[in-house]
This record gives structure tokens, sequence and C-alpha cells, in this order.
């Protein structure tokens, strides 16, 4: 899709519009169906370089072996341990132990498919990371 | 059922905030005029909580609004309409069935959802937030047809799409949840409706007997924003600082955290009852709304550029979000006695 939006200049979001509600010095609030503005871009860019920069970060460690994809993964769609835990429907404990290697590899299929559904990605790609991901 | 294509003849209207704007059409769709602030005034849909123990995408959580279905019920409950909600399902069979079941019988119908898998809504907002609301109006084979207030044209989901979403899993999971009118009566009270909504919010901004919550929440926070860069470093004190703006000005909240909307619902009451308290606090709550804005834009220049002086600019920053609060103490003064 054509971006139109002006501050956002070859970005994939910025290119709906919303309405928005102002107040004027004669005292009307008025509506207007507009792109978001130059503040909303830098907090939201804020949030979205987080967010790709822990992907990144956490991507770099499971190739190095000190995770498990399932960290990797977690931080793809945006989770905490404790988030993960409610969309898995696995406890806690078990989510932060599954984050070590030595425990991921030891997962059975039935847990695992509790993760790829959350993740929402194959099993594949949960067992084989290091070839269909990281690469 | 399922071969036959089901239409209602819904007119999608795009508004500032998803729960209200959908109520609001549901109520012009059964005949009855009424704006979007309107229902967001009498729902009750202003609210503010500060809770820094709860982390919401890696930073303090705080709200701007009511619990999710709130407007919808409070809103029903003050008018007297007859409606009716559906807080959870068993399995996911039953809550598709009976939405087929009430667009069979022409209904439109209101369903809470996750937003992360919501195909059509704008990428930057696809993070988990389970409280968003749209209309379900029509089906077509696979396709519901549906009515998402954000957006400014009427959108089309699969069968699969909207069960992932109306299933959405993490905190405030929706669990199907879903809602409709069933009928309207024939007068509608507004004047009683808009001064049990004033009653409530005054109640909610300013009385309730926990320190985060209402006022008494943002002037935690206003102080917190002080301590923030000594406490958390720089680099964290402006993304938690982003966290604020983002959620006062992005996700649909008609700009200003709402404050704009409930400034339009005070000022069309106002005129409609021509009462001069009301329309004072409304001139009162749109300067306040004004004010929001200038402290998203003096802190998204602070997110951008972080000075080499961060503790002055979040003291600045600090004062701001306490005089804020100071101002919308005022408003809810002046409207707590009202007599319309």
């Amino acid at each position: 899709m054509e971006n139109s939006n002006p501050v956002y200049k070859d970005k994939s979001y910025g290119q709906y519009r919303e309405m928005l509600y102002s107040y004027d010095e004669n005292g009307n609030f008025e509506k207007s169906v507009s792109y978001h503005g130059e503040p909303d871009r830098v907090v939201l860019e804020q949030a979205w370089d987080l967010f790709n920069e822990r992907a990144e970060e956490a991507k770099q460690k499971v190739l190095a072996g000190k995770v498990s994809p399932i960290a990797y993964y977690m931080e793809k769609i945006l989770a905490d341990p404790m988030g993960l835990s409610m969309m898995a429907g696995v406890p806690i404990w078990k989510v932060k132990l599954h984050i070590k290697p030595f425990f991921f590899k030891r997962l059975n299929d039935k847990t695992l498919a509790k993760y790829a559904e959350a993740f929402n990605i194959s099993m594949e790609q949960l067992k084989n990371f290091e070839q269909l991901t990281g690469k | 059922m399922d071969s036959k294509s089901l239409m209602i003849n819904y007119t999608h209207r795009q508004a500032g905030h998803c729960e209200s704007g959908a109520t609001s059409n549901l109520y012009n769709f059964y005949g009855y005029k009424m704006s979007e602030p309107m229902a967001f005034g009498i729902g009750t849909g202003i609210y503010f909580s500060y809770l820094p123990f709860i982390k919401l995408m890696f930073a303090p959580m705080m709200s701007f609004r009511n619990l999710p279905n709130t407007v919808f019920r409070r809103s029903a409950k003050y008018l007297g309409v007859d409606a009716t909600v559906i807080k959870k399902f068993s399995n996911v069979k039953d809550s598709m069935d009976a939405l087929d079941r009430n667009l069979g019988k022409g209904i439109p119908t209101g369903v809470q959802v996750g937003v992360f898998n919501l195909t059509f809504f704008p990428p930057e907002y696809r993070q988990h937030y389970n409280m968003h609301n749209m209309v379900v109006y029509g089906k077509e084979g696979d396709l519901y047809h549906i009515s998402d207030t954000v957006m400014e044209h009427p959108q089309t989901l699969t069968y699969e799409d909207l069960v992932r979403v109306r299933w959405a899993k993490g905190a405030f999971a929706p669990k199907g949840k879903m809602y409709w009118i069933n009928q309207m009566p024939k007068e509608l009270d507004i004047k009683k409706g808009v001064e049990l909504g004033i009653k409530k919010s005054v109640y909610e901004m300013t009385k309730v007997p926990f320190w985060l919550i209402g006022i008494k929440g943002m002037k935690v926070m206003g102080r917190d924003i002080k301590k923030w860069p000594k406490k958390h470093g720089n680099q964290k004190a402006a993304f938690y600082l982003g966290q604020i703006l983002r959620m006062a000005e992005d996700f649909g909240t008609g700009g200003a955290g709402f404050r704009y909307i409930y400034g339009a619902f005070l000022k069309e009451s106002g005129q409609k009852f021509e009462n001069a308290v009301l329309l004072d606090a409304a001139d009162l709550m749109g300067r306040t709304a004004n004010k929001w804005r200038e402290f998203t834009y003096i802190g998204a220049r602070n997110c951008k550029n972080r000075s080499s002086q961060p503790e002055e600019d979040y003291n600045t920053l600090g004062d701001m979000m306490l005089e804020i609060a100071g101002m919308e103490e005022q408003v809810f003064k002046k409207i707590e006695k009202v007599k319309i």
C-alpha cells in the first residue's frame, strides 16, 4: 500500500487515518479524521525499536546456544514469561525452565504443540530453529 | 444457514474510541440518535488508574478508560435499555453459534476481541491488548462483516480469524464475550442518564478509597515521573514516559486520553439542558485536554533527543502532570453537585 502519511515515509505503519478530537479557542470540540502527527510517531517508533531490538538480541543468544528458541519467539510475540504462560497454558515456572536449552531439549511434543500454537508457528520451526529462522 | 448470506443494514461510522463508538452506532441502528461523546459520558468511560507494579509491554501499566464493556453496560443500565451481555462462553463453537443465531435474527452484535492477531488492524497497534470492541453485522459464507470504529471503512474477517481474536489469550482474555441490544424503550430518559453517569464518574475519579485510582493516581504518577531518571536511568525513563504518551494518544483515544471526548460530552449535555455549570466544566475540560496534548509534545521531544540534564526535564514534566491533575480535580469538583 502506498504510504500517503507525510511523517511516516518508508515505514510499514502509519497508513491508517483515525478520528481525533480537538478543542479550539472559541470553545468548540472539533472532530477530524487524520493521520497521527510527529509526537505519536516518536513514541510508537520508540516502542517498536525496543521490541525489535529485544528480539534480535534473543536471536543472537539462541544461535549462541545460551537460551532456547522459546525465548526468541516469546520476544517476537511481545510477551514476557508471565504473558506466555497465560497464552500457552503452561505454568510460569515451567516456562522459565523451558527457556533454558537443557530443559527445552527434553520437551515432549504435547507441550511443544502448546507453545507452537501460542506463537502461531509450526512445530518444525520450533525444533529446527537454526535452519528455518536463524539465517 | 451457513451458505446463506446475512447482511444487516447497519451504518458504520468512524469514532475516536472503539467501545463508545460501537455503543453509539448500535443506538443509532435502533433509531435513537446518540453521538459518541454522549455514549461515552453516560457510560462513564472516563477513568484513570496507574499500576506501576504491573508491567504492560515492559513499562508500568496505566489506563485512561474504564474496564472493557463498562460503557455499553452502564449506558444501557442508566437509560433503561434492554440489553444482553454474555460475559464468557465455555467453548469456541458455542460462542460462534450464538453469534450466527443473532445475525440470523438481524441483531448486530458487539464482540470483545484481542488486537494482536486482528488482520485488518494497523500493524503498529498490534500489541497484546485484549479490550478492543467491534460490531459484527453480517455474514457471507465464511466471511464476517465487521464494523470497527477505529477504522475508516467496514472490514471483513474469516471464521478462523474471528475465532482467534475472540479467543485471544493473556490478561483480560475476552473469552468470546458478546453483547447486543434487545429492545429500546419508547423514550430514552437522557436527563436521568446524564445525571447518573456524571455522579458515577465523579465517584470514580475523586472518591475511590485507593491511592492509585482517579486524580490521586495522577498525582502519584506525577511524583513518580520525577524519580524515574534517577531510579531507572535515562533510557528506561524515556521508555516509561513514552508509555504514558502511547496510552494517552494512540490506541484509539480520540486524543489526550479521552479527555476531549469527555469535554465534548459535558458541552453537549450542557447545551441540551441549558446548564451553565456543565458548559463551564466543559470549557475547563477542553483546556485540560489541550494541556495533555502539550504534555505529549514536550514528552515526545524528551523521548527523541535525550538531553544532558534529564532530571530537570522530568521535573518539569512531573510538575505539569500535577498541574493537569489539579485542573481535572477542579472539573470534577464543579460537576459534583450539579443539578440538571
